[in-house]
């Protein structure tokens, strides 16, 4: 999943680049804002073991 | 959409100077995430863990935040709203990135726990990377205090402009090399392993045995 994330920050590297149209750039970030925050998730997968 | 500002009723020198300062972000991110890479990585042979990746890539989402205001200014094409938007990229990006940060200084925040990877100048990488984040969180929230004040203006100079332009390649091929290291250090699998410990690519293909 992380060389595909990646491909999604590039993506939107190049969308920001070479697209004017500002809905398509918010929506190629965003895509690839959630895909990160997804892969982030999976990786929480146990509770921290301190205590306060 | 708002139009851009007139040129003539804008501060040159803080327009510069936001331009400018948006530069430094997009260089300074770029040193981090090549040094991460080409130093703790190749160098010193330190797999980057999943949550290391995972923080690579909240670097490089609030970079586009720079990435894009630059773009934009070096068109002509910025308005006010199309400032505030590449603000919002950096912002969220860089909450992104602490959380994931905060998460990875929890998990090792034990007393005894000798944390991940070398540590650089008493930080672990980890530690650095929530500094980083929170600079820019403040960075973006005091441009943001001056409203439009900072809102980039774009050098005339074409050495100047080609300079910024090839900076912005830049960045693309570190996140274009980054997306096929961490292709060979995952392979064909869905997900890193918690502790990375070779290149899998290389293992799966028959490279190395």
């Amino acid at each position: 999943m992380d060389p595909l994330v990646f491909a999604l920050i590039l993506a939107a590297a190049l969308v920001i680049i070479f697209v004017r149209k500002r809905w398509v750039i918010v929506l190629s970030y965003s895509v690839a804002f959630l895909a990160t925050a997804a892969l982030f998730a999976h990786h929480v997968t146990d509770a921290l073991n301190v205590s306060f | 959409m708002a139009a851009p500002v007139p040129l003539e009723q804008r501060n040159m020198v803080l327009g510069k100077l936001g331009f400018w300062a948006q530069v430094a972000f997009l260089v300074a991110y770029i040193g981090v995430l090549s040094g991460a890479m080409f130093f703790f990585q190749f160098a010193l042979n330190e797999q980057p863990c999943p949550l290391c990746i995972t923080q690579r890539m909240g670097m490089m989402l609030s970079s586009l935040g720079a990435v894009y205001v630059l773009v934009q200014s070096l068109r002509s094409t910025l308005s006010t709203s199309g400032f505030m938007t590449g603000l919002g990229f950096s912002i969220v990006g860089a909450l992104l990135g602490a959380f994931m940060s905060a998460r990875q200084i929890l998990l090792h925040i034990a007393p005894g726990d000798p944390g991940y990877g070398e540590a650089v100048f008493g930080l672990h990488l980890y530690s650095w990377a929530l500094v980083s984040f929170v600079v820019v969180l403040v960075f973006a929230g005091v441009i943001l205090v001056f409203g439009t004040e900072f809102t980039p203006i774009a050098p005339t100079s074409p050495a100047a402009r080609r300079i910024v332009w090839i900076i912005i390649w830049i960045f693309v091929a570190t996140v274009a090399i980054n997306l096929v290291v961490v292709f060979v250090e995952e392979g064909f699998n869905l997900y890193l392993p918690d502790n990375p410990v070779r290149y899998e690519l290389l293992y799966q293909l028959g490279i190395l045995k």
